[in-house]
């Protein structure tokens, strides 16, 4: 069972770069430059990942767990509060639908499967690796396992740079038009 | 300030890949205390659920 758990924490982290990168494509194809709520989801998604990377470095533990699905509350309560922020009739939307939802209606989504599948993996986790030494964690950390946690942190910097773009050093505003570094260069 | 915390969350992912656990575990508890610090500043609009 060992093997396909750690397959499964390698698809969360690779499942989170690629989330990451999905939104990228959407904001530079559809011109549509993320809102702070947006950039918070995207955040929780890191928060995520970095539980699934710690559990194909250091081996399957609990503590790892608890860290993804306090990523995944973090950002249940952040999509959850921009989905009703949105829900009402009437009630104008942000950004275009993306297979008939909204970005932040498909993280709620999303964020709800990440405790479901940390649920299933858990369960069939069996007991944690506690008495595995750090050296074979480390040789079994290889191959597909860490470009999963290399394509995540790829992931996160590029939304470091985009944010600080987007955003400069402090706040965005709460409806992005255009880059923060836009009016900071020279024309 | 996003952008800080995908950096700490960055290098708290570097941090791991490299053996430092306790490093990287302090980086994520920052990162998630500053989210939710962050999240609560942008919660200022009221919810409208009553018809």
């Amino acid at each position: 069972m060992g093997p396909l758990i750690r397959l499964g924490n390698a698809a969360g982290a690779a499942g989170v770069a690629m989330i990451l990168m999905v939104a990228f494509g959407l904001q530079f194809g559809l011109k549509e430059p993320p809102c702070p709520l947006c950039n918070l989801q995207r955040a929780a998604f890191v928060l995520c990942g970095f539980g699934f990377v710690l559990n194909l470095r250091f081996g399957i533990q609990p503590l790892h767990y608890g860290l993804v699905l306090l990523g995944a509350l973090f950002g249940v309560a952040t999509s959850g509060y921009q989905t009703l922020l949105h829900v009402a009739p009437g009630a104008a939307a942000y950004g275009a639908p993306f297979l008939g939802l909204h970005l932040y209606t498909w993280s709620l989504i999303l964020f709800l499967a990440v405790i479901a599948a940390v649920a299933v993996l858990m369960i069939l986790s069996g007991p944690p690796e506690h008495d595995r030494s750090d050296h074979q964690a480390a040789l079994r950390f290889r191959g597909a396992y860490r470009l999963a946690a290399y394509l995540l942190i790829a992931a996160t910097l590029a939304n470091a740079a985009n944010s600080f773009l987007l955003c400069g050093p402090v706040e965005c505003p709460d409806n992005p038009t255009s880059y923060w570094i836009s009016k900071h260069l020279p024309s | 300030m996003t952008g800080l915390i995908f950096l700490a969350l960055g290098i708290a992912s570097m941090a791991a890949v490299a053996g430092l656990r306790g490093t990287a575990i302090g980086l994520f508890g920052a990162s998630f205390i500053a989210a939710v610090l962050w999240l609560d500043h942008h919660m200022t609009s009221s919810i409208e659920l009553s018809f």
